[in-house]
């Protein structure tokens, strides 16, 4: 099919936002990996008539290859049986892996898993620095997609440290030396300080002013969001607020928006942080003023973290958070203390219809979806697997288009709290393919500075994805016809045939070099890992 | 003839217990090692002089490498549907990645050193979850430290002066004064002699006295207790007003210990967690075992005991490779690291099974195999990874060169594999 790396992918309705495109007939042409403007006529084609065609999947935000996840695979050994992955039959008897699904799949059906859904760039959003070297290798073991992750900075001590002195200079130092040892992409913030004191005592700090860890969220947000800024990462600071799945966070989470106002910065999983109501009392939407706020301020972006219906296993830096679900649920709880920077807890969990709370966090997301005026700032995302599996996008993409099957299931959810939510009022809204388009691929590709993906222009990457046009939206974003991987063709006629290994993502921004000292002194004295054993090294 | 000059590789890490240290000073002249410094007598024995043989058996004639890869290849394909891959502790997780790759091809179960022993901490922790943390947290923050019938300075002889309860940490400056260790021991498993509180119980006590610390901790403990568990209330007094609090156990019992003891630690560090803040930290032996764990749970959901014989792995903790082999039911065996590490009953159960093995100092196995292949050693000849036995994953930097690596021994019998 792609003799000489070249292909003509004929008649297909072309939708590339990135580039103006809108449903266009076409021909897209691709020769060596990438998208060109010339192919000689004998190039090989392929049929795309009557079909949607975009560019590969990129998800911004997943927990799919770290030492956390890991810890989660293990504490439910009986979803792994109830979905067994038998090896996919690849083209040419190429070798393949079999494995296992479930909330947390194993690394090798993971990739599968985006490749069968279309989608082609993940990042993981998550990584205890500690533990970079972990994450690198469950991502050389995860096939079919281009990957990276961001590193937990947001409770380190050397930072806390460095921020408690006023020494922002060197805290930015600080920053590019451990995304560069760790081979990160991007600087993720969780429960800034919450950690912290969650490890120190103090359970948790309650607001962006409360300096239980030593020194305030404001702090610590205002000196990686700058960090990020001053470092001209690609992608800004990516935030887990304080506060996180409380009732009545919204006021920290505007808080924080306005704590940053005028910075880049990236909000994630919004839909946990969009809360009213009172802790231990009541609950309701608070998406409309979130969102205000976001349509307003054109240097803020976010996923939404979509709850969906179903078992989801949380998982998260955010380790006093998930002390209390363990409280409160009774169900298995795992804690990790990370020397120096970070926690990880884990809790399984079901989201029920019947459930008030659920319901509502079901309804805050779609609220989110509708609410936004911008799709470029508005990632689509189910915090997979806190919110629910990644394999649950096609069946989230039907409710943003569907106002039909959205009222259906709105008709069955538990009440309780949704009074005076904007879904409860009605939204008639329904998304388009291309804004599908948008807050799948072209927005967080945009988002995440990866000029090559999320687009079809000249130039970039071969990363394509074509649905058959379906009445039944679900069906359609759940079984792709075929999906293009650096031009190669790794998805035919709905069945993986082809695995290729993903590239990597990683930033290596400059530092001054006289803060090596004082990162060196402080590990000999606090960790437990050799200075020279840290960095990751590949080859 | 002068004699060779001697160098000096640092930040060396360690596989000579699960502690992993990663600072030992090796020092080395004419190709051998001729100093571990900073290591302890573990270490020491654990580094040798790293002389291992270079040799490629099949059926104890000397073959060449792709002949012995191509005779490992027919024993695990005669096998088919009762062939294991038995991973021995010292392989690193490079090597322990292709092993597990090598199962899912040849429809093999796999299993390992530390099935028995470690199992019951494992499903333990699938029950219920735990409360656990990396070294460095004890070392920083815990103020009371609890050995549970463990001592470390037999099996982990530095785990004290790294982790707890000797060193200055930055909540504990004033090091092991800074800090209450407390110490149960059970029959005769002993805590350190140097508890600040000890504690003996019978064996027979010691399910009910950790359900008695349970109830004591979270405040539920429904009247007196009986005279002979009277000194939990102390103990549990004195971890509850812990800052931080280190509950430490070996992870690999012996047989004769108590089953359930690892599930009521499991349970009393959990509570623990509600008036403070409590890690249980786990003691394992050397090698790379809690890597072995690590790259089964993220290839295949499980982190021991898989079976790839349906086509996908499988869980069976009863019926896991070193059981079935006892049981006759195991053709052909695959050992991934030293015939050395492996367990005496584990060597039993294998007796009469054709075997091949792939490892450091395989040629001097004592269990008759079909094939060997002698490797390098994992942290001495052989680069890669390995976990410490709080899973966090560290660098092997090999003082010495010049041997085919286990992991490219294992890509290339991949490699050539039929699909």
């Amino acid at each position: 099919m792609t003799a000489g790396g070249r292909l003509r992918i004929v008649g297909g309705a072309i939708h590339d936002p990135a580039n103006g495109v809108d449903g266009e007939v076409r021909d897209l042409l691709i020769e060596d990996g990438r998208v060109v403007t010339s192919l000689p006529d004998d190039a090989p084609t392929l049929d795309a008539r009557g079909m949607v065609v975009m560019p590969g999947g990129v998800d911004i935000h997943s927990h799919l290859a770290s030492s956390s996840c890991n810890h989660a695979r293990r504490i439910e050994p009986e979803e792994h049986a109830a979905c067994p992955a038998p090896a996919p039959r690849l083209a040419d008897g190429a070798p393949s892996r079999s494995g296992t699904g479930g909330t947390v799949p194993s690394t090798f059906t993971t990739g599968y898993r985006y490749a069968g859904l279309g989608y082609t760039t993940v990042f993981d959003a998550a990584v205890a620095p500690l533990t970079a070297r972990h994450t690198h290798a469950e991502l050389d073991d995860t096939p079919c997609v281009d990957a990276g992750f961001y590193a937990l900075m947001g409770n380190d001590d050397y930072l806390l440290r460095q921020i408690a002195a006023g020494e922002r200079g060197r805290a930015r130092d600080y920053v590019a030396w451990l995304l560069g040892a760790t081979g990160a992409y991007a600087v993720k913030i969780v429960n800034a300080g919450g950690v912290a004191a969650w490890k120190g005592g103090a359970r948790d700090v309650n607001g962006i002013d409360d300096a239980a860890a030593g020194v305030t969220p404001r702090a610590i947000l205002e000196t990686l969001a700058d960090a990020a800024n001053a470092l001209q990462l690609p992608h800004p600071v990516h935030i887990h607020c304080n506060n996180l799945g409380l009732a009545g966070n919204s006021a920290t989470t505007l808080a924080t928006m306005q704590a940053l106002a005028g910075r880049r910065a990236h909000y994630t999983h919004l839909q946990f942080q969009s809360y009213g109501g009172e802790p231990g009392k009541s609950w309701s939407s608070a998406a409309r003023p979130v969102m205000e706020y976001v349509n307003a301020h054109r240097e803020v972006s976010v996923d939404v973290g979509q709850v969906m219906f179903g078992p989801a296993m949380t998982v998260t830096a955010d380790s006093p958070l998930e002390y209390l679900l363990y409280k409160s649920t009774g169900r298995r709880w795992t804690n990790i203390d990370v020397e120096l920077e970070t926690g990880c807890g884990i809790v399984p969990l079901n989201y029920k219809e019947k459930a008030a709370v659920a319901a509502l966090q079901w309804v805050v997301g779609l609220e989110l979806f509708l609410l936004s005026e911008d799709p470029w700032r508005v990632v689509l995302s189910t915090d997979h697997p806190n919110g629910g599996s990644f394999l649950a996008y096609p069946q989230l993409i039907q409710l943003l288009m569907s106002r039909a099957a959205r009222d259906a299931q709105l008709a069955r959810v538990n009440q309780k709290w949704l009074a005076g939510s904007a879904m409860a009022d009605g939204l008639a809204r329904e998304y388009t393919l291309n804004e599908i388009a948008i807050v799948t691929r072209a927005g967080p590709a945009r988002l995440l500075g990866l000029t090559r993906k999320g687009h079809l222009g000249p130039g970039a990457d071969a990363d394509v994805t074509i649905y058959s046009r379906e009445a039944d939206i679900a069906h359609m974003f759940s079984t792709p016809r075929y999906v293009l991987k650096a031009g190669e063709l790794i998805v035919e006629e709905a069945q993986l045939r082809r695995a290729p290994a993903g590239a990597r993502f990683s930033q290596q921004p400059g530092y001054d070099d006289a803060a090596l000292p004082s990162i060196r002194d402080h590990f000999d004295r606090y960790s437990t890992v050799s200075f020279e054993n840290y960095p990751v090294r590949r080859t | 003839m002068t004699a060779p000059v001697p160098t000096t590789v640092s930040a060396v890490t360690c596989l000579g217990c699960g502690c992993l240290c990663d600072d030992i000073e090796v020092r080395v002249a004419g190709g051998r090692i001729v100093e571990a410094g900073n290591a302890c007598r573990l270490g020491v024995r654990w580094f040798g002089d790293g002389s291992t043989p270079e040799l490629a058996l099949v059926q104890g004639a000397r073959a060449t490498l792709d002949g012995a890869l191509a005779a490992v290849r027919r024993l695990l394909t005669d096998a088919q549907g009762a062939a294991l891959v038995y991973l021995a502790p010292d392989a690193t997780s490079e090597a322990q990645r292709r092993a597990v790759a090598i199962a899912d091809r040849y429809g093999a179960a796999v299993d390992g050193a530390t099935s028995d022993v470690a199992l019951g901490g494992i499903l333990a922790g699938q029950r219920r979850g735990r409360a656990a943390s990396t070294l460095g947290e004890i070392r920083n923050r815990a103020d009371v430290v609890l050995f549970w019938a463990c001592d470390p300075a037999e099996r982990y002889p530095r785990y004290r002066s790294r982790y707890a309860v000797d060193p200055v940490g930055a909540q504990v400056p004033a090091g092991r004064a800074g800090r209450t260790l407390l110490g149960v021991s059970v029959g005769a498993a002993r805590a350190p002699s140097d508890a600040d509180v000890p504690l003996t119980l019978a064996p027979e006590q010691e399910t009910a006295a950790l359900g008695a610390l349970r109830a004591l901790v979270l405040g539920t403990a429904l009247g007196e207790l009986p005279p002979a568990l009277t000194p939990l209330a102390d103990l549990a007094e004195r971890l509850k007003r812990g800052r931080y609090v280190a509950l430490v156990l070996d992870g690999e019992p012996g047989a004769q210990d108590n089953p359930s003891r690892v599930e009521g630690l499991i349970a009393l560090t959990q509570a623990l967690n509600t008036p403070t803040r409590a890690a249980l930290s786990t003691l394992r032996a050397g090698g790379n075992r809690s890597g072995a764990e690590a790259v089964l749970s993220w290839q295949t959901g499980y982190p021991a005991a898989v079976d790839f014989a349906a086509g996908y792995p499988t869980y069976g903790p009863e019926r896991r490779g070193i059981v079935r082999a006892a049981r006759g039911e195991i053709a052909g065996a695959l050992v991934v690291g030293s015939v050395a590490a492996m367990p005496a009953d584990h060597l039993a159960a294998l007796r009469g099974v054709r075997i091949a093995a792939i490892g450091p100092r395989a040629s001097a196995s004592p269990l008759g195999c079909e094939v060997v292949l002698d490797t390098a050693i994992a942290g001495i000849h052989e680069a890669g990874t390995a976990y410490r036995l709080d899973d966090v994953p560290l660098p092997l930097r090999p003082p010495l060169r010049g041997r085919r690596s286990l992991a490219d021994t294992l890509a290339m019998l991949l490699a050539g594999a039929a699909q």
